[in-house]
């Protein structure tokens, strides 16, 4: 009788599947205590950054003994967010970028931390202006944080290496575009670089428009119109042209994603790219840049109305977090991502760690508040700062004289999509119509503005 | 298909069935057999058929509740000006394909049907790409595109004094690259599909054109070809069933670009689906996997009816 | 859902394959005799008379030889130089990828890729594994049971399940796309998301309507008087199908096997839409995701550690994989 009971066995092994499966609801928590799932570092971070976030963990659970995080390896990309959030598997904290909160708080998807974060100390210093990204009608729903301005990250070691002095790096285009040749004639590298793919092309283009002045969407009378096709940007597409048509010092790789820019960037590829001044970090965690051939300046500023891109990310909580595990993440966010600016002995403790796992310490940011507290948080940290100071000192003193421009606000990630490809065909068809192709990316993006209900 | 199940029955013709004589007829056992299959196929097949047509005329991103919106998807779909050149880029990427991939293994089947010793070599080599599994390949093949003087490609058309080509940084030769890399992913299997057919032809068919004088050119068009005729046009339409629904190449060497010149159907599929943070566009994009479903069946009807006769004679 | 093997096909098709063309008897051939009897056909195109004759043997030759050179130029070469570039520090492969070993070669590339932390892709190897393992599990059970109901047992409704079975072959996989991925993320009568479980990846896989459509063919070729003479012995349907239909299905049981094995090796797009947790991630999907994460001299040995592994399972079961791409492959889009 023992084949027939193995077949039995065999057929209904589903049924015991879907059995086992139905087990596995979340187990109850034992009295007081509260288990959130945070969001940790990006997939593919170093061993350092990761021993360096665990050891902020258990001092927050030694300070908060009724909470226990469960951190869990997050990255914020279009894809794989809108698959989190739909299968309900994004943490109980996590972040987005500036330009996707608040469509996703007027679809109700995230948690209102109003009452919580209201009893931070902090709550009323603010800069109203970057607050407002996580917020409607009063309500807060997110916390911005790690602010980043556009700048250019150029490789010292490369400057030097083609003649050029590292501690003057260019401040205008033409500057740029006669540096750039340079390098490329003498070491046969790229001289500049832009990014091309995964929305980036997009955002670098913004950010390029914004310092000569231009705008990619202007709103009048509550409505908004794209305006790509702005001077502004078709001067800068022009540029790009110019340097990879005329110089050739552009490189040859014109499908760069942001980790794919930052790779070639850490292999010595190219000398110089646009980018945001946050981006030091990841170098580090992981491309191996050592912050001593790393400089970085602000993006030349050019003609009226010019400014400098600026963008961050919101710490946000989960839509279905209970009152408490909601109050247990803005404890969590308030620790992790705000004290180092507002409280001398955690920001002394996360430096301390960040330097232990060879992390690096002084990467330029923005304030969330003001510029005074944010040189105030430095002062404490003064002597673990490991970002050599003058190698970051062009961005640092350029940032305060410029106008802060926000990303565009509205289908900013289809914006930036399509102007992706705009930025491929400049930097891959010489006689590609710039204007034609940004009239086109008007129509789209319009479109998608005007079929919006609010 | 209905032939293929034998159309005898076995139990034997019951004036009254009743749930008594349904167990004692086994009726229990055969349905505890069919579960697995009813259960898997109902809710991993037949279900998400039913919910694509659904869905496809309903606007819905599951964080709002789905509403009837009638055409209104598939109207938007042929309103967007990427999917015409998707369409456009998905017919080059078919017609490449085949003009690459269809000749050479066949050429190659014949060729090696003839090899008299260490044949299983030739196999081995011919199937070695297809083992290679098709990520790996793709991200390998995307390294020896660097379109630097430094690429692997370039280096190597460097040595016969060929200039550095832009390879899939330039939208004209980003799809040619794409495909050059399918076919060589590919062909290994569509030889060794060759090769069992040309086994397979009677040896006699050979011996009595031979009577009649034929020559290996003759005996090739008169012998071989005619008796491979049905195999060939069955891998010739699967082939354009299979590069129709490309996904793999664009999307992870060149994610569509330069400048939208190698996005194509399932690509578009994908990205209306996925790439939005609110959760994407599913109406839309059941919508186009519907057009492309309903084109594929057409053309496969029209395909078996134009070829029948020729097929048949 | 095996991208590979549900297309849009229209009925003549598999009945070319299934039985009027090549590869239906050509199956039988294989399975009813061993594979050495199999690869040498009586003659060829080219007699022997002609191969006496010297201006065939002054051409073919060379066409021989030459097609010989190019096999080992495509089929060797890529390969070739992934095992050299897995072991070549990154800058000497970025400045002069055709040199070989210009500084020497390292071989801690190929440790740091399967064990470093960040990297790892032993965990995910393990992975793939797994997804192979229980996606063929849930097929064979599905496809042997199924086929079983359908063929032997033939209840009344078995008609109709059996259209429905087959009528999904006409369906491409894009369709179910959107909507399978919504059934994972809320299965019925589950509380809980398939998502990031190996489940979203192994239930899918069994409902291939190719495997049914193999095994109820196969399962309708074995002599019904088999079945009737252990029936008057007093076996029951479980007894039948355990002792004695599944010990005659080996052949086709082989090749399903090796179709779910390999195919659940290659799928990409969909592991990589429900497995979004490293630990639970195939290579195919992990690989592409830490391209521009790690240096290029690791992730160059992470490649060659995924192909490694298949290659050499290749050469071992070299017969049985060749003979199967010589049947299946032409009823896979």
């Amino acid at each position: 009788m023992k084949s027939p009971r193995k077949a039995v066995i065999a057929t209904v092994a589903i049924g015991a599947v879907l059995a086992a499966l139905t087990g596995c609801s979340p187990a109850a928590a034992p009295d007081g205590k509260i288990t959130i799932t945070v969001a940790s570092l990006i997939p593919g971070s170093s061993k350092d950054a990761f021993a360096a976030f665990y050891a902020r963990v258990q001092q927050f659970e030694k300070a908060h003994k009724n909470i226990t995080l469960k951190p869990v390896e997050y990255q914020w990309t279009g894809p794989t967010f809108a698959s989190q959030l739909a299968g309900g598997t994004l943490p109980d904290v996590f972040n987005v970028p500036f330009t996707d909160s608040q469509s996703l708080l007027q679809a109700g998807q995230l948690a209102d931390i109003t009452a919580d974060v209201k009893k931070l100390p902090y709550a009323s210093k603010f800069n109203q202006n970057l607050l407002q990204v996580a917020s409607k009608d009063g309500k807060i729903y997110g916390i911005p944080y790690g602010p980043y301005g556009y700048g250019i990250s150029y490789n010292r070691a490369l400057f030097t290496k083609a003649g050029l002095d590292p501690n003057k790096p260019p401040t205008t285009w033409d500057e740029v575009r006669a540096d750039a040749k340079i390098i490329s004639d003498k070491l046969h590298i790229a001289g500049f670089m832009q990014f091309t793919s995964g929305n980036t092309g997009g955002w670098a283009l913004t950010a390029e428009t914004y310092s000569r002045g231009g705008r990619m969407e202007t709103v009048s009378g509550g409505k908004t119109t794209v305006t790509t096709d702005n001077p502004q940007t078709i001067a800068s597409l022009q540029y790009l042209h110019d340097l990879r048509w005329v110089d050739n010092s552009v490189g040859s790789n014109f499908l760069l994603d942001w980790s794919g820019m930052n790779q070639y960037f850490g292999a010595g590829q190219t000398a110089m790219y646009p980018s945001g001044s946050d981006v030091l970090t990841s170098l580090v965690q992981q491309n191996n840049v050592d912050p001593k051939d790393y400089g970085l300046t602000v993006l030349p500023t050019e003609g009226a109305d010019s400014g400098i891109l600026a963008g961050g990310n919101v710490a946000t909580v989960n839509v279905k977090a209970s009152a408490e595990e909601k109050a247990a993440a803005v404890q969590w966010i308030d620790f992790y991502y705000m004290q180092k600016l507002t409280n001398q002995a955690q920001s002394v403790a996360d430096a301390k760690i960040l330097v232990g796992a060879k992390q690096p310490v002084g990467v330029p940011q923005l304030p969330i508040f003001d510029q005074k507290t944010l040189d105030t948080s430095l002062g404490w940290i003064d002597q673990y700062i490991n970002v050599p100071k003058a190698n970051v000192a062009p961005f640092q003193d350029g940032v305060f004289k410029l106008t802060i421009v926000p990303e565009p606000a509205r289908h900013t990630q289809e914006l930036y999509a399509a102007l992706d490809s705009v930025v491929q065909a400049v930097l891959t068809d010489k006689n590609a119509d710039i204007t034609a192709l940004l009239q086109g990316v008007n129509k789209k993006v319009q479109a998608l503005v005007d079929a919006d209900t609010y | 298909m209905s032939s293929t199940v034998s159309s005898a029955t076995r139990a034997p013709v019951r004036d009254r069935r009743t749930p008594l004589t349904w167990l004692k007829g086994g009726g229990l056992t055969n349905l505890l057999f069919m579960v697995p299959l009813l259960v898997i196929f109902g809710v991993f097949s037949w279900t998400p058929i039913v919910q694509a047509v659904v869905m496809s005329v309903q606007h819905t991103n599951l964080v709002t509740t789905p509403e009837f919106v009638g055409f209104a998807n598939f109207v938007h779909v042929f309103n967007d000006p990427t999917f015409y050149t998707a369409v456009q880029n998905t017919g080059y990427f078919a017609l490449l394909a085949l003009v690459f991939g269809f000749p050479a293994p066949l050429i190659a089947a014949v060729l090696m049907s003839e090899v008299r010793r260490a044949k299983g070599l030739f196999s081995a080599l011919a199937y070695l790409p297809v083992v290679v599994p098709p990520v790996v390949a793709v991200l390998l093949w995307k390294f020896f595109y660097d379109a630097s003087p430094h690429g692997v490609f370039n280096t190597i058309l460097s040595w016969v004094g060929i200039p550095p080509q832009p390879w899939i940084q330039s939208a004209t030769t980003a799809m040619p690259s794409l495909v050059l890399e399918a076919t060589w992913a590919a062909a290994g299997g569509t030889i060794i599909i060759y090769l069992a057919a040309l086994t397979s032809v009677a040896p006699e068919l050979y011996d009595a054109a031979e009577v009649d004088g034929a020559g290996i050119w003759r005996k090739i068009w008169h012998v071989t070809l005619p008796q491979l005729r049905p195999i060939l046009l069955v891998t010739l339409i699967l082939q354009i069933i299979g590069t129709s629904q490309v996904f793999l190449e664009p999307f992870l060497i060149t994610g569509g670009g330069p400048a939208n010149s190698t996005i194509t159907i399932l690509q578009l599929i994908y990205s209306y689906a996925f790439q939005n943070s609110l959760g994407g566009n599913y109406g839309e994009a059941t919508a186009l996997s519907l057009l492309l479903a309903a084109f594929l069946a057409v053309l496969s009807f029209v395909y078996f009816r134009a070829t029948k006769a020729w097929s048949d004679n | 859902m095996t991208t590979q093997t549900t297309t849009a096909v229209a009925p003549e098709v598999l009945s070319a394959t299934g039985s009027a063309a090549a590869p239906a008897r050509q199956r039988r051939r294989f399975l009813a005799r061993g594979p050495k009897e199999a690869d040498a056909p009586d003659r060829g195109i080219v007699s022997a008379a002609d191969w006496h004759r010297r201006s065939v043997k002054a051409s073919l030759r060379p066409a021989h030889i030459l097609l010989l050179v190019l096999l080992v130029i495509a089929g060797l070469g890529p390969l070739l130089w992934l095992m050299k570039s897995a072991i070549t520090p990154t800058q000497d492969t970025l400045t002069n990828p055709m040199a070989l070993f210009p500084n020497g070669a390292d071989w801690s590339t190929l440790s740091t890729a399967w064990n470093d932390p960040s990297v790892g892709i032993g965990q995910q190897f393990l992975n793939t594994l797994w997804v192979a393992t229980g996606s063929w599990g849930v097929q064979l059970l599905v496809a042997t049971t199924g086929g079983y109901a359908l063929a032997i047992l033939r209840p009344k409704y078995g008609k109709i399940v059996n259209g429905l079975v087959l009528g999904t072959l006409f369906v491409p996989a894009v369709v179910l796309l959107v909507p399978l991925y919504l059934v994972v993320l809320h299965p019925p009568l589950l509380q809980t998301s398939l998502l990031n479980t190996f489940w979203a990846v192994w239930l899918p896989a069994g409902a291939n309507a190719f495997n049914i459509l193999l095994v109820t063919r196969f399962f309708n070729s074995l002599p019904r008087e088999i079945f009737e003479a252990a029936r008057t012995d007093g076996a029951g349907p479980f007894r039948l199908f355990w002792s004695i239909v599944l010990p005659m299905s080996k052949p086709i049981l082989g090749v399903v096997s090796v179709f779910a094995i390999i195919n659940a090796w290659k799928d990409y797009l969909w592991p990589s839409l429900v497995l979004h947790d490293p630990v639970v991630q195939p290579l195919s999907v992990r690989l592409p995701l830490i391209q521009s994460q790690i240096q290029l001299d690791v992730f160059l040995a992470a490649l060659a550690i995924s192909t490694i592994i298949p290659i050499l399972l290749f050469l071992v079961f070299q017969g049985m994989f060749l003979r199967s791409a010589g049947l299946g492959g032409a009823v896979k889009g």
